[in-house]
Formats: C-alpha cells, structure tokens, sequence
C-alpha cells in the first residue's frame, strides 16, 4: 500500500504543473458541489426551522361570506364563529381533531411614552402558547385561566418589542404598562422568539373589546393521527362539511369559509426541499463531470506518454493488474487531492457566508453537514475510479515488447 | 537451459509473414552466446520469443526445464519476472526513479518488502561498482553507468539467463568493452547463462559460441554438428568473415 503510495506520489510529482492544472477542474467542480448543497442545505434549514417553530399539524378557518344559495339561504351571508363551533368540530372529527381554539386580533398600536410600535393584540387561550414552537417565556408568565376568568388587561410581549416600548434594552418591560386604543394594559411576561412578534392578551378580553363580543372571525384546528396528505385532506375536508351542515352553507361553497391546510402546505414544502436538494446534487455532479473528463483526458496522455514505460514495467514482470491499479489509484489520488481542496475552499465560503448572513429567513446556517462530506468524498473515489477505468484498460493493451522499441 | 524445437512464427497481415521458419536451438546452462543476423532475418522476433515478450505458432520452447507456450499474461509476466534478465540497448531505465529505485523494481512486483529489495538492490550495485550513484536518476549517469545500473535490475531477481538485446549498441567502444566485461564475469564467477543478441561482430568475438540467423532459419555453420568440437568460422551475409571465438 505504501509502495503504491510512493509510485502514486512520484509519477504525480514528476508532473507537477499538468497535475496541477488538471486538479484545478476538479477542485472547482467540488468547490461548486459544497457551494450549491450548502445553499440548498440553507434554504432547507429555513424551511425547517420555520416548519418545526410553528405547529404544523394544524388546520385553520376565516369565516367568509357565502357565494351559493343554499338550503333557502341567499347568497351573501356572513359566516362567524362561536363556542358552539369549537364543540361540534371536535365532536364530529374526533378521530383527527385534536384540540381547538379561535383567536381575535385588534388594536393596531402599542404604545409607551418611550416608544411605539404597529402591532395588533392577539386573544388568545393559555393554551395556546407552547414555549417549543412559539418562543420562551424570559420573565414573568403567560396568560392564564384567572386572565381568562377576570378579563383582565394583562398582556404578553416579545422581547423584540419590549426593546422598543422600553428602550434601550427592555429594562423595566415586565410590570410596564401598554397603551393600546386608550386602554392600558399591564405587562405580565416577555418571550424570545426569532420569528414570533405576537402580542397576546387574554381571549376573553380580546372578545370584550371587539366589536362582535359573541362572534370570532377565525378557528384553529390542532390535527393528530396525521401523517399524510390523503389524511390532512380528509381532515379538511371533514372539518369543511361539519361546518355546512352547522351554518347551513353548500359545502361546495369555496367562499363560504377559507381554509388554510398548513399541514399539506408544510408536506408539500417539505417535498419540494427534497426536489431542491436533488436538483442540486445533480447539478454539482454535472460540473464535476467536466473536472472528471479532464482527469480522464490527463490519465490517457499520461498513459500515452508513459507506454514505453509501461512496456519496461511490463517486460520486467509487472502483471497486468498491477498496471491497472497503478493507473486508476493515480487518478482516484488526483481526483481525491484537489477534490479535498475543493471541499476545504468550499467549507470555508460557506463559512464565511453562514458568519455574513447569519440567519435570514430564508438562509439558515448554510453550511455543510459531516455526512455530506462523506458523501462526496465517495462521489470523489467513483468519480477517480472512473476516470481512470478507461485509460487503464488502454494502458493494459501496451504490450511488454514495448520496452525492446526505441523511444 | 534453452530449448527450442521446430519453433515457427508467422505475423499475420495482407501478406503473412513467416519469420521464424522452424528454429531449433539450444543453449546450455552457464553458456555465453551470441546472436548475430542481418535486420530482418528474425532476430528480434527469436529475442522476443525467448523473453516471452511475444509468442510462436508452432514448435515447443523450453525455459530451464519448462514449457513455454501459450501462457497467460499473468503467467508470462511471472516467468519474465523470475526467470529472465533483460538488458537493453537503450537501457530503459525509469527516468524519475534513481538507480537503487530502478535496480529494485522487479522486486516490487514480486511483492518483496521496501526494505529488502532496497537492501538487496544495493548489493547489486555495489557489485557494479555503482554504490555512490544509488541516488541518482539516470539522466545524472553515464552511459556505461545507466547499462551497469541495468544490469544490476537484470540480475536482482537471480534469473535463469540474462537477455541482452544490443547491449552496446548505445555505448562508445571503451564502455563496451566495459560492458562485456562484466558479463563475461558474471558468466566465468556465476556461471550465468546469458545470450546476447549484436549486430556488432567486436562483441560477438568475445563470447563462448556465435549463433547466426538468417532468413528465419540458424546458420549451421555456426552449430557443429557434434555439439562438442569447436565452432567453424563462418560467412556473414555482408561478406564478412567472423573467426570463432577462443573457449575460456
């Protein structure tokens, strides 16, 4: 193996600068292979983070205005929400249905003496905030059933905001208190979220100061027992006829309610990052080939150049295998040299972009997993393997009598 | 040592050529020959055919006592590497590796260990007065540098016979002689077999016996017929007179 090594390293050597320059192709080729799959791994991390930051198994409704006669009813009827809603859905979908909760948004600003922002109020149920997908809880606490039981004007805000209401750094935030449309609300909690800038007050206080205190315009279906799209769509399917036949609309009605399947939505995200990621795979190896195919054009001027050699070797008892991997091993050592120095050029871009960027929303840690490097690395070996194989086979037909011509 | 019986080669084209039309040849153990023929009398096809580098139609080649026909490549390769000792006219040496490297080589192919066959490799040179140049590449040597480092491959392996094709067709007359030299030592101490194919008549003077070839066939004259007696002078196709040589 080391005797290999040693034959590999002096023949390589004896041509420095065409190796080199050969090499370049391929380094450039695995350079752009880390590069692109970084990339695509960065779009793919975003899609992730913001997938799994929020709940995706979740079904959720806008009541609309409806577009079909139906039943004795014009068209052109409101439909909203209530209670009763929330009973009947889980009651008629037990076997998707999880759990159910609507939420009102109103306000428009928050505001301080130090600062404002352009922010509605949520309504919320306690329930409805779980510090995985929706941020965690620095100080204080969130809404809670005593919120809920006294309509208090209690509110909960992101730490994003409370820098701004309570600059600089929010200091002072839990226990402030918040203008919003002349009333005043008292801060009980700060979270920290990336991507979360709700403000959430108590549901039933959010109810009280809308306008429609018995109706909500929304509902958010928590689905389980799902784990395909024919499910998320049954599942949509069934909480859209459980609200025809209860508010009396055509369920064929596109209008009557929208319904937003994030859970179908999230699948075919998901499937399209793996179209991504194939894409992209094809597309470095397709710019390797061209380092490749320079490989194998260098291999068989080598074998071309050195056939006298090849006889010598030959003639002095050199069996054919031997010739064989002699040549592919060069070319699997070449590729695997410059392709490492691609890879080592490519981490590094990456890197650098990764410490640039940061964390966009749609580039997130765009970097390279080991198990990419493992990856191409033996995308790298076939690739040097293959581009040796034919030179090889041209260099087994060099006959020892080669070595009695003279050069 | 060498045996060949009724060996015939033909190279197969528009028009066929029959080169070797039925050689019967022997060579005995611890002989120095010659062999001598105009170009075209299928003198580098008889020197093929005894490397193994090619192989014949017909007739049966014995190698210090085995067969020699229609082998593999893997076998023939075996064979050349064990049995045979190539030296030739322009030393084909390999130009990157130095002269220990180079004398190593066959070895590697046996599979010997870096350490040995660099050790035995320096033995070799050494006998070749080479020691100092161990280092060296060949494009650093001589010419009669470059043959001696050859030789010393060709020797490395302990080969039944050497094979020198032209061995002093690339060296001025006084590294010739040189060259003889050594192989009429390695011939005298070792009792080496060795055939050496010349066109050059100063060279063939200074072997045992002279074989002569022409048109695919040996000369005769060159054999005599007991086996025992003296080789005979004989007559070059050029006209040329060629005196046996003394038997040391």
């Amino acid at each position: 193996m080391t005797d290999l090594a040693r034959e590999i390293w002096q023949t390589l050597g004896h041509n420095k600068l065409r190796t080199a320059l050969t090499g370049v192709a391929v380094t450039w080729g695995i350079f752009m292979l880390i590069v692109l799959l970084s990339m695509a791994r960065g779009v793919t991390n975003a899609f992730d983070y913001n997938m799994l930051s929020r709940n995706t198994a979740m079904i959720r409704v806008w009541g609309g205005k409806t577009s079909i006669p139906y039943h004795g009813n014009r068209e052109g009827r409101y439909i909203e929400f209530d209670e009763s809603d929330h009973k009947i859905v889980v009651e008629e979908n037990s076997g998707y249905v999880e759990g159910i909760s609507s939420s009102i948004s109103g306000g428009g600003k928050l505001s301080t003496p130090k600062g404002e922002v352009s922010q509605n109020y949520k309504g919320v149920y306690p329930s409805d905030f779980t510090p995985s997908r929706h941020g965690d809880i620095k100080e204080g606490r969130f809404i809670n059933d005593r919120d809920m039981k006294t309509k208090s004007k209690v509110i909960v805000i992101p730490q994003y905001y409370a820098k701004q209401l309570f600059p600089p750094e929010g200091e002072g935030a839990l226990g402030g208190r918040i203008d919003c449309n002349g009333l005043s609300f008292k801060v009980v909690g700060v979270y920290e979220s990336q991507w979360n800038r709700e403000a959430y007050i108590p549901f039933t206080t959010a109810r009280m100061l809308s306008s429609n205190q018995n109706k909500f315009g929304n509902l958010s279906v928590e689905l389980k027992n799902v784990s395909t799209e024919a499910d998320g769509s049954d599942a949509e399917s069934g909480i859209r006829k459980t609200l025809a036949a209860f508010h009396n609309f055509d369920p064929e009605d596109e209008n009557a309610v929208y319904i937003s399947n994030d859970f179908n939505n999230a699948l075919t995200g998901k499937m399209a990052m793996g179209i991504l990621d194939t894409c992209v795979w094809v597309l470095g190896i397709l710019t390797l080939l061209t380092g490749i195919v320079g490989i194998s054009n260098i291999m068989f001027v080598t074998v071309k150049e050195r056939t006298h050699e090849i006889g010598i070797r030959r003639a002095i008892g050199a069996k054919p295998h031997k010739i064989l991997t002699q040549v592919i091993a060069e070319s699997v050592a070449i590729t695997v040299l410059f392709g490492y120095i691609g890879i080592v050029l490519g981490t590094a871009v990456t890197q650098l972009l990764s410490s640039v960027i940061g964390n966009a929303d749609m580039l997130r840690n765009p970097t390279v997993s080991l198990s990419i490097a493992f990856e191409v690395t033996l995308v790298l070996i076939v690739a040097g393997a293959l581009a040796g194989l034919f030179p090889a086979l041209k260099a087994l037909k060099v006959k020892p009598v080669e070595a009695l011509r003279d050069e | 040592m060498i045996r060949l019986t009724d060996v015939n080669k033909t190279y197969q084209g528009v028009v066929p050529l029959h080169v070797l039309k039925g050689i019967n040849l022997r060579i005995d153990k611890g002989e120095l020959v010659s062999i001598m023929g105009a170009s075209g009398s299928g003198k580098s096809t008889l020197l093929n055919i005894l490397g193994i580098l090619d192989n014949y139609d017909s007739g049966e080649y014995y190698l210090d006592g085995t067969l020699i026909k229609n082998l593999s490549e893997n076998k023939a390769a075996d064979y050349r590497n064990r049995m045979i000792g190539f030296v030739f006219q322009s030393f084909n040496l390999i130009n990157y590796k130095d002269a220990m490297e180079n004398v190593a080589l066959p070895l590697f192919y046996q599979g010997v260990s870096r350490k040995k066959r660099n050790r035995l490799a320096m033995e070799q040179l050494e006998r070749m007065g080479l020691a100092e140049r161990a280092h060296h590449l060949p494009g650093e040597m001589s010419g009669g540098q470059k043959q001696r480092v050859a030789i010393a491959r060709a020797m490395i392996t302990n080969p039944s016979i050497i094979l020198a094709d032209e061995p002093t067709g690339a060296l001025d007359s006084k590294t010739s002689h040189d060259v003889m030299e050594i192989f009429r030592k390695l011939n005298a101490e070792e009792g080496k077999t060795i055939v050496i194919v010349t066109h050059d008549p100063g060279v063939a003077e200074q072997t045992d016996r002279l074989i002569r070839i022409s048109d695919g066939l040996i000369v005769p004259a060159a054999i005599p017929a007991d086996g025992i007696s003296k080789p005979q002078a004989c007559v070059m196709p050029d006209g040329g007179i060629i005196t046996p040589p003394e038997i040391v």
